[in-house]
């Protein structure tokens, strides 16, 4: 049986976590290849829009990280992040797409980290199957 | 571009629309002008600048219907600005696309004959960074119809597409409009209450439905709701929606006067209401802000402690004003803008900002 196999956004943070997966790469550290990084200068910078485009374009799943509170390069852009994420999720649930979006906090030396965070997303929406989305 | 269904032909040119105009107030744009420009050489001027709110409709003697010129030269452009990055007009097009989605966790009874639908306040929720709770709206609705005795059945619709309507996208438009129509035949109810003043005139105006559609207000003005303690001074918003739209003025009144509160009139009112200033989630920009405030300076001058309005995006524009608490400019307002279906609520002890009204800012 063929597995299935998601498209996954994944946006990153110039600062943390695209430097995560930096560490990752230099580490050597294998994980799954269903995710394209996007990057971005700072989490703050993914708007709602973003998400929802990326899964009306045909992603099953998107991935935000940033750096962790306090970290964050911006001083405190990911707080914004955070809230609107929220409420992002809350949206997903009443469109029917729960669980396809998801974010976490990522720091530059925290490669095994975005190993696991990516390894766990792609596994969490290949059990969710192919969005409703892209089955059209 | 012009089509037949618009009378602008009839346009002699007086002037009279731009002098009544709101966005005339604050920046040059004028509706005398689009219409020659498109009747003349058939060019669309500036149609995105028009809030669409409907006064110079009752002024122009021509008797020329300039909401179906502005939407007919709307249809197929390009807005020129959607406000929160579009994110409504996305979240419409996914529901357009996904079958089972929903538009409020709210659960009522099943077997009802007349049908609730809240409208996308759970998205304002979502996406308007204000401290307040849009929710209340569809919660007090529920509260306020079982009391008046008529238990609805919550409509799980798609958004009803006025926004994508009037931003010219009528294929978005038709495809919610095919969806909804479906769902509301299948349900089987014989009235549809909405609480959205733009719900309303849609449902009402562009859709073709064989039930009746009444807006929560109308509803409520007959139900007795056995509110007395009701003694505030309410100044009352007339949302062009619901106002020179759909013609109800009174309805709004005659709820809140039954709790035995005080209505005073700002100096534009009914026919004559100042716009707040954004429509179809388009134009919000420095030009309407001033509209906003010059509506909130009026409802200060009249002395109200509550401005009351039936449309939750009125309710986001003038909360988000009123917001800033501009004291050093005098534009500080210390009064409650609310939705009139949360200040009943809240009145009945229901809802959940039944603690008195300062519940949640
Ligand atoms: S008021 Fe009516 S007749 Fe006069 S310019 Fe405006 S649209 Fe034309
Ligand atoms: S509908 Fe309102 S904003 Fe548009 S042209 Fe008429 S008066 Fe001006
Ligand atoms: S710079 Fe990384 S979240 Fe702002």
């Amino acid at each position: 049986m063929v597995v299935f196999e998601p498209k996954i956004v994944m946006f990153c943070c110039n600062w943390c976590s695209y430097a995560g997966a930096d560490l990752v790469g230099v580490g050597r550290l294998q994980y799954p290849t269903n995710t394209r990084v996007i990057r971005v200068m700072c989490s703050s910078r993914i708007q709602p829009t973003f998400i929802l485009q990326a899964l009306k374009d045909g992603a099953d799943g998107v991935l935000v990280t940033g750096c962790h509170i306090g970290d964050c390069h911006y001083i405190d852009g990911n707080v914004y992040t955070e809230e609107r994420m929220k409420n992002v999720v809350d949206a997903m649930k009443l469109l029917g797409l729960e669980g396809r979006v998801h974010l976490e906090w990522v720091s530059a030396s925290e490669g095994p980290k975005f190993r696991e965070t990516v390894t766990e997303f792609v596994e969490q929406i290949r059990a969710l199957g192919l969005s409703p989305l892209r089955a059209e | 571009m012009t089509n037949n269904s618009n009378n602008s032909q009839v346009c002699y040119q007086c002037g009279t629309c731009i002098a009544i105009c709101p966005v005339r107030r604050v920046v040059k744009f004028s509706p005398r002008v689009a219409i020659y420009d498109s009747n003349i050489y058939d060019t669309d001027t500036d149609v995105w600048d028009c809030l669409t709110c409907g006064q110079c409709v009752t002024a122009c003697p021509q008797g020329v219907r300039l909401l179906d010129f502005f939407l007919d030269q709307r249809i197929g452009g390009e807005p020129r600005d959607i406000v929160h990055k579009g994110v409504f007009t996305e979240l419409a097009d996914l529901m357009t696309q996904l079958g089972n989605s929903k538009t409020t966790l709210l659960k009522g009874d099943d077997t009802a004959g007349i049908g609730y639908f809240p409208g996308c306040v759970d998205f304002h929720d979502m996406f308007f960074d204000l401290d307040m709770d849009f929710g209340e709206i569809a919660t007090s609705s529920v509260t306020l119809l079982s009391k008046a005795g008529l238990s609805p059945k919550i409509m799980q619709l798609k958004c009803c597409g006025h926004d994508q309507l009037w931003q010219g996208n009528q294929e978005m438009f038709d495809k919610l409009k095919e969806e909804n129509t479906r769902l509301i035949n299948e349900s089987g109810i014989d009235t549809l209450v909405v609480s959205c003043a733009e719900c309303y005139r849609t449902f009402l105006m562009d859709y073709d439905l064989d039930c009746e559609v009444k807006h929560i207000s109308q509803v409520l003005a007959d139900a007795d709701l056995g509110i007395t303690n009701g003694s505030a001074t309410a100044a009352i918003h007339d949302a062009c929606r619901l106002g020179r739209h759909t013609g109800e003025y009174d309805a709004p009144r005659k709820a809140i006067a039954a709790t035995g509160a005080n209505i005073v009139e700002m100096q534009h009112t009914k026919e004559n209401a100042l716009c707040c200033g954004v429509s179809s989630m388009m134009n919000c920009n420095d030009h309407t802000k001033a509209l906003r405030v010059l509506r909130m300076d009026e409802a200060k001058r009249t002395g109200a402690d509550v401005l009351i309005t039936s449309c939750p995006k009125c309710l986001a524009h003038l909360n988000c004003l009123k917001e800033e608490e501009d004291s050093e400019h005098g534009h500080d307002y210390p009064f409650e803008v609310l939705d009139l279906t949360v200040y009943l609520a809240r009145k009945l002890g229901g809802g959940n900002g039944g603690d008195g009204g300062d519940g949640d800012e």
